[in-house]
C-alpha cells in the first residue's frame, strides 16, 4: 500500500514498480499514490541511499514531463540538484525541462527553475543561468523572482568568478534605481556586499554618500530581515567625511534599537559602534540607550541570550571606558540558566568587578562556589582568585572569601582554592603569608596536578614560615615516579631550591635522590634534560675549578626573584577594532579575529576619512545638554528626578503590607509521605477503632 | 548565510536536509550527530569545526533544528530564524518526529518560501501562508500561544476568547492596492471582517532574587504586549501606555481626555493607574513606525492580520512585588533541617493568584519530611530533593505558614554544612494584575476609507519569572 512508511530504505525497483503500477490509471487516487512514491525517493535521499536512488533518474525525467503538479515539480528539482552532479549523462535532458519550467506561468516554478540552474556545477547550466539571471533582473518580473535571481548571483560567483562583472553592474544599477522595489534593492545591496567580501581580488564595497543615506531612509518600508541585511551591508561601506555626518547617521539608525528582532538590533548596534569611530564626542544618553536595549535582549531564548552575553563581553573589553553601562545584577546567575549562560555571566561579572561593586559580586561568587555543578563552582573560585589579582586594593576582601570557602572543606573547592592562591601569593609577596599555615593543612587533599604543583610551589616559596616544610614536601617527593609530568617538574625544581637555600644533609639527600631518579629512570627527555642541567650546575659550582660560578650565582639562577604577574584580559586593540565590526556574528561568540576562524571572510578595517579617530580609547563622553529635537526626548527620560541609576539596595520588607487574612498552622504535624502514614502508633489506631459507631 | 539546514529527530535521524550538496551532506550531518546529539555534555549552542559552524536549537517537540554555515555568518539572524521557523512549522502542525516524517514536503515548501539561498526573506505567518499551497492547520489567532508556550514550556496556556473567523475574512485580489502592499509587506490588502475586534494581552514575568538578609539583589519585569486583530482594510492603530515619558509630552495629554470605556476592568489595577511606569527599554514588532516612536514616543502601526507580539518591554523601578516569602531555616541537630516559611500575598484581596507553587529545596539523602501547612498542599518530592507547596488559588493579602522538619537517611554520610542551599523558588500567575504597574491608556483604530467601531478587549497576566529567595 502507498501508506507504507516514507522514511525507510527502499530498493530502486520497489519504487519503480510503485510508480509504474499507478501510472496506468489516471485517477486522482493514483496521483496521490504516485506522489507518495516520489516522496519516498526524497526521504531516501535524505537518508543517504544515493546509489539506489540514482537508478531512478529516467523515471523522474518522465514524470517531470507529464505531471504539472507543483509538488511533483518540487520533488523533481530537489532530485536533480541532489543527484545531477553525479549523473552527468542525464543532465542534458534535464536542462531542457528546467528551461521549460523557467518560462512557465507560475512564479513558484520559475523560482525553482532558476535556483536549480544556478546550483548545478556544469557548464551548460551555468551558461543558461548567467543568461536567465540577467534577463530576469532586466525585465519587470515580480520582486520575489528578482530576489531569487539576485541570490543566484552569489552561487554563480562561487562557480565562475571571472564572468561575474556584468552582473555586478546590473546589481549596482538596481541599487541606484529609485523606482525599484525597496526589498529587491536591499537584497541587491547585500549580495553585492557579500561578493566583495568573499573575493580576494576585490576590495570591500564602497557606497556613495547619497546611496547610503537613501538606503537608510528606506528602512521603515522593509521587513525585519531586509532591515538587518541593509544594516549589515553598511558596515565599512561608507565612511562619514565629517563628525556631524557621523552624528546624523547615528540619529537615523538609533530607532532601530527598538526593533524586536535580535539581528536587527545587533546590526544597528554594530553600525553605531562603527560610526562612533568617526565622531568627536558621545552623549551619555546614547550610551544609556545602547545599554538598555542590550538588557531587554536578555529576555530572549537562551541561545540568543548567550549570543548577546558574548557581545556584552566584547563591548566591555573593547574600550578602556566601556560604552556599556549595565547594572551588575543582570548578570547574576539564575538557577535554571543553561550552563553556557552561567559560564558567560560569570565571565561578565569578573569583567564588571570594580572596587565599588566588589562586595556585591563577591557575595554572588561565593554563592556559586558552592553550586551543585562542580565546573561552575570551580569557575567561580577561579574568578574570585583572579579578582584578587586584578583589583589590588581589594585583594584582602577576596582572600577573606577564599579562606571562608576553605572551611567548607569539599575536596574540589580546596583544590581550586590552592591553585588560585598560588597566583595571589605571587602577586602580593609578603602580604598574605599568614594564610600559608592554613593552606598547608590541606596538603593531603590536593590531588589534581595543577593544585598539587601549586601546593608544592607554595610550600617551597614559604619554607621559611614552615618549620616542617621538608615533612610536608615528603608527601609529594616520596611518590615522585607516579606523579604527572607537571608535578614532577615542580618537585624537581623545589628539591633543588631547598638544597641551594640550605645545604644540609637532609636536603642534599632529597635533591640527589630526585636528580638521580629523573636522570636514570624517567623517559621524558625534557624532564631528564632539566635534571641533568641542574646536576651539572650544582657540580660546577661545587668543584669551583677556576670558573666564576659561585654557589651564590647558582642560587640566583635556581631561586631568583620572580617577576610580578599581571592578568591580561584586554585583547589586542587591532583585534578589538575588527571584532566591533563583527558584532552579532559567529566571530563575536569566540572573540577571535575573523581570519583565524574563517578562510572565506576578509578582515574588515575602518575606511579612512578625515573624521576618523585615531585614538579609539579617547572619546569625550558628555552629559546630555544639547538641544536637538529627538535627543531632548531622550534627555527627559534620563534626567527624570524619580530615576536614580544606582538605586540603593531595597529590602523585601519595604514592600510589605499587612495581611487581611492570616492562616495559622494547625498544631499537629502530618507527614507528607504515605510510608510514614502506615506506621501509626497503635494507640492512635485503637482510638480510631473505638470511635466507630457500634452496629445498631 | 545558512549554507545548509538540517532537521533531526531526537535520536539523531536526519529528516530534512536542505541545500546541502549530496557529497557533503553525509559527512556534515554525521559530524553534528556525533558531536552534539550523541554528546551528553554539550556546553554550547554553537559548534565550529574548521570553518564550518553549526547553530542549533531544540524544539519542544524534540526536534533538532540545525543551521550550517561556512563563513562568518550573522548568528543573531540564524537563531532568530530557527525560532521563527519552528513557529511556522508549529502552525502547520509539524511538531513531532512522526508529524515531520509525514509532512516533510510541507516543510520543504516552507523552506523554499522563507529562505533564498540561505538568507531569510519572510517569516511573518500571514504572508507565508498566502504563498503556501496549504492553509495553516492552526488558526492565526493561536499562533502566539505556540510561541509563548515554546519559550516557557512550563507555563500553562490561558484559553483566549475564541471567535469564529470563518468566511468573514477573505482576501481579494492584490492588484487593487498594489501601491499600498509594497509599503506594508506584512499585511495583504482587502481584508474584511463583519465585526471588528482587538484583543490585547499584557503578559509580564517578574524576576527577583532576595538574599539571606532580605535585601533584593535584583528585580525586574519583562513584559510583552500581544495583540490579536480582526480589523478590516488597512487600519492605522495608535496605542498608548502610562509610560512616564509619553505622559510628559503634551500630545498624549490630549489623548487622555478621550474616554476609553472599551477597556474593561481598569479598576483592577489600583496602584498603577495613578502612577506611571519608567520603561527601561522597549522593542517593537516590525510594523511599528520606529522613528515616530523615537521622535514623539507615539506607537503607531498598521497591524498584520491575526495575532502578533506588538512589543516587549523591560521595567526595573517601582515594581509591585506580588508575594513576600520569609524563610527561617535552621539546622537542628546533626543532619536535620527545620523550616518555617511564611508566604504572604501583597496584591489586592479582590484578586486571586492561581497555580501558586513554592519549591523548597531540602538536603540530599533526605528520606522524608514532617510537614504542616496552614493551607494548600505540600508534598515531598525525593527525586528533586525538594518540598513542593502548592495552592490552586491564592487570595490577595493572605498569609500562610509552613513548618517542616526533614528526616535524614539513617547513616547519612553527607555533611549538612556543605549543603549548597539552592534558592527557594516561587511560581504563580495572577490575572488582571501588573507587576510593573503598566496600564494601557488607549488604543485607537482609524481606517481611512471605512468607518467602523472596534470592540477592544484587554487582559493583564502577571507570571513569575525567576522568583528566587536565598536563606
Amino acid at each position: 500500500m502507498s501508506d507504507q512508511r516514507l522514511f525507510s530504505k527502499y530498493k530502486a525497483y520497489e519504487i519503480k514498480s510503485e510508480l509504474q503500477q499507478v501510472n496506468l490509471k489516471k485517477h486522482r487516487i493514483s496521483a496521490v499514490k504516485r506522489k507518495n512514491a516520489l516522496k519516498k525517493i526524497i526521504a531516501n535521499l535524505t537518508m543517504g541511499n544515493f546509489n539506489e536512488m540514482a537508478l531512478l533518474f529516467p523515471d523522474i525525467l518522465k514524470f517531470w514531463q507529464i505531471d504539472d503538479d507543483v509538488e511533483v515539480r518540487r520533488i523533481c528539482h530537489h532530485y536533480l540538484v541532489a543527484m545531477g552532479p553525479t549523473k552527468s549523462a542525464y543532465l542534458k535532458d534535464a536542462l531542457q525541462l528546467v528551461l521549460k519550467d523557467l518560462d512557465s506561468g507560475t512564479e513558484e516554478v520559475r523560482i525553482m527553475a532558476l535556483r536549480t540552474l544556478s546550483s548545478i556545477p556544469s557548464t551548460d547550466y551555468l551558461n543558461e543561468a548567467f543568461k536567465s539571471v540577467k534577463s530576469v533582473l532586466q525585465s519587470s518580473a515580480s520582486p520575489r523572482l528578482k530576489k531569487t535571481a539576485i541570490h543566484a548571483i552569489t552561487k554563480l560567483d562561487q562557480s565562475d568568478h571571472n564572468r561575474i562583472w556584468p552582473l555586478l553592474n546590473i546589481l549596482r544599477r538596481l541599487v541606484d534605481e529609485i523606482k525599484e522595489d525597496s526589498s529587491v534593492q536591499a537584497h541587491a545591496l547585500y549580495v553585492m556586499y557579500r561578493i566583495h567580501e568573499a573575493n580576494e581580488d576585490m576590495k570591500m564595497m564602497t557606497l556613495e554618500r547619497d546611496t547610503c543615506f537613501r538606503m537608510l531612509e528606506m528602512l521603515p518600508a522593509l521587513n525585519e530581515w531586509d532591515h538587518s541585511l541593509v544594516l549589515e551591508s553598511m558596515i565599512t561601506s561608507y565612511a562619514p567625511q565629517t563628525h556631524s555626518e557621523a552624528h546624523h547617521l547615528i540619529e537615523i539608525v538609533l530607532p532601530q534599537l527598538q526593533h524586536v528582532n535580535t539581528s536587527v538590533i545587533l546590526n544597528a548596534l554594530k553600525f553605531i559602534m562603527y560610526l562612533i569611530n568617526y565622531v568627536d564626542y558621545l552623549q551619555e544618553g546614547l550610551i544609556k540607550r545602547l545599554s538598555n536595549s542590550i538588557v531587554t535582549l536578555l529576555n530572549k531564548p537562551p541561545e540568543l541570550q548567550f549570543l548577546v552575553l558574548r557581545n556584552v563581553i566584547l563591548l566591555l573589553l573593547s574600550r578602556e571606558e566601556p560604552l556599556l553601562k549595565v547594572d551588575v545584577s543582570y548578570f547574576f546567575v539564575e538557577f535554571n540558566d543553561p550552563i553556557y549562560i552561567k559560564d558567560t555571566k560569570l565571565e561578565i561579572l569578573y569583567l564588571l568587578a570594580k572596587h565599588a561593586n566588589l562586595s556585591q559580586i563577591l557575595q554572588e561568587l561565593k554563592e556559586y562556589a558552592t553550586d551543585i555543578d562542580i565546573q561552575m563552582s570551580r569557575k567561580a573560585i577561579r574568578a574570585i582568585g583572579n579578582l584578587a589579582v586584578k583589583l589590588e586594593h581589594s585583594a584582602s576582601e577576596c582572600v577573606a572569601v577564599l579562606l571562608e570557602l576553605l572551611d567548607f572543606g569539599v575536596e574540589y573547592i580546596v583544590q581550586e582554592i590552592v591553585s588560585v592562591f598560588k597566583n595571589i601569593l605571587r602577586k602580593y609577596p609578603g602580604q598574605f603569608e599568614s594564610c600559608v599555615d592554613k593552606l598547608v593543612q590541606f596538603t593531603d587533599s590536593v590531588q589534581e596536578p595543577e593544585s598539587r604543583s601549586s601546593m608544592i610551589w607554595i610550600i617551597t616559596q614559604h619554607s621559611s614560615y614552615l618549620p616542617n616544610y621538608l615533612e610536608l614536601f615528603q608527601i609529594f617527593s616520596s611518590n615522585f615516579q607516579d606523579e604527572t609530568l607537571e608535578v614532577q617538574f615542580s618537585i624537581l625544581n623545589s628539591s633543588v631550591k631547598f638544597f641551594v637555600r640550605s645545604p644540609t644533609e637532609a636536603t642534599e639527600k632529597l635533591c640527589v635522590d630526585i636528580l638521580r631518579y629523573s636522570t636514570e629512570k624517567i623517559d621524558n627527555p625534557d624532564l631528564r634534560d632539566r635534571a641533568f642541567m641542574y646536576w651539572r650546575l650544582l657540580s660546577a659550582a661545587q668543584q669551583n675549578n677556576g670558573l666564576p660560578l659561585s654557589i651564590e650565582t647558582v642560587k640566583d639562577i635556581v631561586d631568583g626573584d620572580l617577576p610580578l604577574i599581571t592578568l591580561n584580559t584586554r585583547l589586542d586593540p587591532q583585534v578589538l577594532e575588527e571584532l566591533e565590526l563583527n558584532i552579532g556574528s559567529i566571530a563575536s561568540i569566540y572573540l577571535k579575529p575573523v581570519s583565524q576562524v574563517f578562510r572565506l571572510n576578509k578582515t574588515k578595517v575602518l575606511p579612512k576619512s578625515p573624521a576618523l579617530n585615531l585614538d579609539r580609547d579617547n572619546i569625550d563622553i558628555i552629559a546630555d545638554s544639547s538641544s536637538t529635537r529627538s535627543s531632548s526626548v531622550v534627555d527627559l527620560r534620563f534626567s527624570a528626578p524619580s530615576r536614580t541609576s544606582s538605586s540603593p539596595i531595597k529590602k523585601m520588607d519595604d514592600y510589605d503590607k499587612p495581611a487581611e487574612k492570616v492562616n495559622s498552622l494547625k498544631t499537629k504535624k502530618r507527614s507528607s509521605s504515605s510510608a510514614v502514614k502506615l506506621t501509626r502508633k497503635p494507640s492512635v489506631l485503637a482510638r480510631k477503632l473505638s470511635m466507630r459507631r457500634p452496629f445498631a | 548565510m545558512i549554507n545548509a539546514l538540517f532537521i533531526y529527530s531526537l535520536r539523531g535521524e536526519l529528516i530534512i536536509s536542505k541545500q546541502a550538496k549530496s557529497s557533503a551532506q553525509k559527512s556534515m550531518s554525521e559530524i553534528f550527530r556525533v558531536q552534539v546529539i550523541n554528546n551528553l555534555d554539550v556546553r554550547s549552542p554553537v559548534l565550529t569545526l574548521g570553518s564550518t559552524t553549526f547553530h542549533h536549537i531544540r524544539t519542544s517537540g524534540n526536534l533538532w533544528l540545525v543551521a550550517v554555515s561556512r563563513s562568518n555568518a550573522d548568528s543573531a539572524a540564524i537563531w532568530e530564524f530557527l525560532y521563527k521557523l519552528n513557529v511556522l512549522m508549529e502552525a502547520y502542525a509539524i511538531h513531532s518526529e512522526e508529524q515531520l516524517k509525514e509532512k516533510f514536503m510541507v516543510c520543504y515548501e516552507l523552506l523554499d518560501i522563507v529562505l533564498e539561498d540561505g538568507v531569510p526573506i519572510e517569516t511573518e505567518l500571514s504572508s507565508v501562508a498566502a504563498r503556501m499551497s496549504e492553509k495553516p492547520t492552526v488558526a492565526l489567532d493561536n499562533l502566539n500561544m505556540i510561541s509563548e508556550e515554546f519559550l516557557s514550556s512550563a507555563s500553562k496556556i490561558i484559553p483566549r476568547p475564541r471567535l469564529l473567523r470563518g468566511k468573514s475574512s477573505s482576501f481579494t485580489s492584490q492588484d487593487n492596492f498594489n501601491g499600498m502592499s509594497s509599503t506594508c509587506s506584512w499585511r495583504p490588502s482587502g481584508i474584511k471582517y463583519k465585526k471588528n475586534e482587538v484583543f490585547l494581552d499584557v503578559n509580564e514575568r517578574i524576576s527577583i532574587l532576595v538574599s539571606h538578609d532580605g535585601s533584593i539583589l535584583k528585580s525586574y519585569v519583562d513584559g510583552t504586549v500581544e495583540i490579536v486583530t480582526h480589523l478590516s482594510g488597512m487600519p492605522v492603530c495608535r496605542f498608548g501606555l502610562n509610560d512616564a515619558l509619553s505622559l510628559n509630552t503634551p500630545f498624549s495629554d490630549a489623548q487622555d481626555l478621550e474616554p476609553n470605556n472599551d477597556i474593561k476592568n481598569k479598576n483592577a489595577i489600583p496602584k498603577a493607574a495613578a502612577g506611571s511606569v519608567i520603561l527601561e527599554d522597549c522593542k517593537f514588532h516590525q510594523c511599528v513606525h520606529l522613528d515616530k516612536f523615537h521622535s514623539e514616543r507615539i506607537i503607531k502601526f498598521i497591524p498584520p492580520d491575526g495575532s502578533f507580539e506588538l512589543m516587549k518591554y523591560h521595567v526595573r523601578e517601582n515594581l509591585n512585588l506580588p508575594f513576600k516569602i520569609t524563610p527561617i531555616v535552621t539546622i537542628v541537630k546533626s543532619n536535620t533541617v527545620e523550616y518555617r516559611v511564611t508566604l504572604k500575598s501583597l496584591f489586592p484581596s479582590k484578586l486571586t493568584a492561581k497555580d501558586v507553587q513554592l519549591r523548597i529545596p531540602v538536603p540530599p539523602e533526605t528520606v522524608d519530611c514532617n510537614v504542616s501547612v496552614s493551607n494548600g498542599k505540600c508534598k515531598f518530592v525525593p527525586e528533586d530533593s525538594a518540598l513542593v507547596w502548592q495552592f490552586g488559588k491564592y487570595q490577595g493579602l493572605t498569609e500562610n505558614t509552613l513548618s517542616a522538619v526533614t528526616v535524614p537517611m539513617k547513616d547519612s554520610s553527607i555533611n549538612i554544612q556543605q549543603w549548597p542551599r539552592p534558592p527557594m523558588s516561587l511560581k504563580f500567575e495572577i490575572m488582571m494584575f501588573s507587576n510593573s504597574g503598566l496600564v494601557v491608556r488607549f488604543f485607537n483604530v482609524s481606517e481611512r476609507e471605512q468607518k467602523y467601531s472596534t470592540v477592544k478587549w484587554i487582559k493583564y497576566i502577571s507570571k513569575s519569572g525567576a522568583y528566587e529567595i536565598r536563606y
